[in-house]
């Protein structure tokens, strides 16, 4: 009994963290069609902002929670003004773009070196505190990070659906000609995506460092894992993203239990290649036609 | 009953103007490998020259790597990311012959360029038949697991989590030490070197490499001209893999042992720094590349931790700003100013005398 707890608790946390983190991925990826390699440094950059503040001006989390958001989302957006916005619409942009995103995120891993040091930092909890079922420790902030992200989703989902905003990030995504023509600003709108998906971002750095220690490479784990959930659930799908962050996660939390942390992540691995086998445009994939 | 009989499909003679071995002079060629088989002997008698002589042992290996980096994304449009993990590969098979088994191991580094295209082989056939994105992920995949393997594998095989720490180094025969000894492994890197480069050179300008470029430039067309794309992918895919491993084979017998840190992400960044400096998808690129970052690393190296933060920015300005890297501006420069006899002008249709 407290292994199946264990089980299903560790895999609806790892499905919220994994949707959170492939929700900024999957917006960026659906709306402006490139691959951001960069995703796990803005998750760095938020979760070191939010530390920064914690440490050095000893404020409370609280109030350096919204911070580190901000510095990621603002991080983002700079990245795509000097990175992204050059090479909108060129022949070369997915080439260009990707190698440029990892460029990007070697800097900043180079960055927190210099900055901070290479050693772990702890980031304290939002909300502190746990309490006990069957034998299974449930800590507060785990809730949290599980409200957290399906209330995104659902925040995502609304914004996409009806504020226009959001139906100007459809519409871009759709048809880009189409929709400059209907005089939508293109560029502003690919911004506001890509800071979006980096305040995402920055907020899953803040809420998922107390799981996961912070160190400058601590990006990249979350964003591999991300990378898997986005395909799995479907390019561009957020629907795809939030199901299948929860399947993978509760998948990768049963095998950890039941046989061993060492097989967790081949598991997922051999999961996500019968996956692409039997249905490569994944679980919500809408293959190239209709997107987000 | 018709009398008409068909006829076998001709292939066109080939243009023997347009082969592209004979556009490089053999002066070119021979005064190359001479010069780098003098070198050595001339270095050595410097006072840094052994240094030096290690320098261009380093660069041999990483340009290896690099080359065959850049056949798969550069020509290919491959997003393989498994390019450490497959020199891992090489480096573990040939480390575990002569470490567990107690092969020699010049017999042993020969295992490792063919176990190496057997598990591109194993990566390449789920993976390839997916575009940019997907290979992206399940490479960078192989390379994680690849990484855990070594960490946590049977001790057999992992030599424990700090990889295969000592194996034994070629050897030529007990009084070959020292500087002669250094000379004999700068050939060996270099007999390797130029192999690969030969025939990656020569695959380029194959049918083969027109096929992969056709491919990258237009997909619909390429494939609606008969080319079999999964096929075409595979197999550049293993001849990557194959001087891939060669290089870690090599790496793992020059170096006495490899280390699990080879998956860390810094020799990611080096050969990718490589590719997308010297010039993505040509031929030379990864060549000068090679030699920029390993000739300027002694001078990096004193930067720090700034070293990375500066390779990090480089990659990503050229990557948006001058994708086509640093090959063609040199390659423009040497036409410009030293080609022996650049070809004439088209003339131009005079419309108006002035003199």
């Amino acid at each position: 009994m407290t292994l199946l707890v264990q089980a299903i608790w560790g895999g609806v946390l790892f499905g919220a963290v994994y949707g959170l983190m492939a929700l900024g991925l999957t917006l960026v990826w659906g709306a402006v069609r490139f691959l951001n390699l960069a995703h796990g440094a803005i998750f760095t950059v938020g979760a070191y902002a939010a530390y920064w503040v914690v440490s050095s001006l000893n404020l409370p989390i609280l109030i350096a929670l919204p911070f580190g958001v901000l510095v990621a989302a603002a991080f983002s957006y700079l990245m795509h003004l000097a990175l992204i916005r050059p090479v909108l619409g060129k022949p070369g942009f997915d080439n260009s773009t990707l190698i440029a995103t990892v460029g990007i995120s070697i800097s900043v891993s180079a960055a927190a070196i210099l900055i901070f040091n290479p050693e772990y930092k702890v980031v304290p909890a939002v909300l502190p505190g746990y309490f006990v079922i069957s034998g299974v420790q449930i800590t507060n902030q785990g809730l949290l990070v599980i409200a957290t992200s399906l209330a995104l989703f659902l925040l995502v989902y609304l914004f996409l659906t009806y504020t226009r905003q959001g139906m100007a990030v459809r519409a871009v995504s759709q048809q880009m000609e189409a929709a400059s023509l209907m005089s939508i600003p293109v560029e502003r709108t690919y911004g506001m995506v890509i800071a979006i998906s980096g305040a995402l971002a920055g907020l899953a750095g803040v809420l998922l460092s107390p799981f996961f220690f912070l160190n400058p490479n601590s990006g990249f784990n979350p964003m591999i894992q991300a990378l898997i959930v986005t395909i799995f659930g479907g390019l561009g799908s957020i629907r795809g993203a939030l199901v299948a962050g929860f399947v993978l996660g509760i998948f990768e939390s049963f095998v950890e239990v039941f046989y061993g942390v060492a097989w967790a992540q081949p598991g997922v691995f051999v999961l996500i290649i019968l996956m692409l086998i039997l249905r490569p445009n994944g679980l919500f994939g809408i293959g190239e036609v209709r997107r987000l | 009953m018709s009398s008409v009989t068909v006829a076998a499909p001709t292939r066109p003679a080939l243009d023997e103007a347009a082969a592209p071995w004979k556009r490089v002079p053999l002066y070119a060629i021979g005064g190359t490998i001479v010069g780098g088989i003098v070198l050595p002997l001339v270095l050595v008698r410097l006072d840094i020259g052994t240094y030096l002589i290690t320098l261009l042992i380093l660069f041999f290996i990483q340009a290896v790597v690099a080359q065959a980096w850049n056949l798969i994304m550069g020509y290919g449009g491959i997003y393989s990311f498994a390019q450490v993990a497959l020199f891992a590969v090489g480096g573990w098979t040939s480390g575990v012959l002569v470490h567990s088994l107690g092969w020699n191991p010049f017999v042993a580094v020969l295992f490792s360029p063919i176990v190496a295209a057997i598990a591109a082989l194993g990566i390449g056939l789920p993976t390839l038949r997916l575009r940019g994105v997907y290979v992206v992920l399940l490479t960078l995949a192989f390379h994680q697991l690849a990484r855990v393997f070594t960490v946590t594998g049977p001790r057999f095989i992992s030599g424990g989590g700090y990889g295969l720490v000592t194996v034994q180094t070629f050897s030529f025969g007990d009084n070959v030490i020292g500087d002669q000894r250094t000379i004999y492994l700068y050939y060996l890197a270099g007999f390797m070197f130029a192999i690969a480069t030969f025939v990656i050179w020569r695959v380029i300008h194959s049918p083969l490499g027109v096929a992969v470029s056709a491919l990258r430039d237009s997909e619909t067309y390429g494939v609606s001209r008969g080319i079999n794309q999964f096929r075409i992918r595979l197999l550049l895919f293993v001849i990557s893999a194959f001087f891939t491993g060669l290089a870690g084979g090599y790496a793992t017998h020059y170096n006495g042992g490899i280390s699990t840190t080879i998956f860390d992400f810094p020799r990611i960044i080096d050969l990718l720094a490589m590719i997308v400096i010297g010039g993505w998808g040509t031929f030379a690129g990864p060549i000068l590349g090679a030699g920029i970052v390993i000739g300027l690393d002694q001078y990096l190296v004193a930067l720090g931790d700034y070293r990375e933060l500066l390779l990090g920015l480089i990659i990503a300005g050229i990557a948006v700003f001058a994708p086509q890297g640093l090959w063609p501006v040199i390659r423009g420069l040497y036409e410009k100013y030293l080609a022996p006899e650049a070809p004439p002008p088209p003339a131009p249709a005079r419309s108006e005398g002035t003199s």
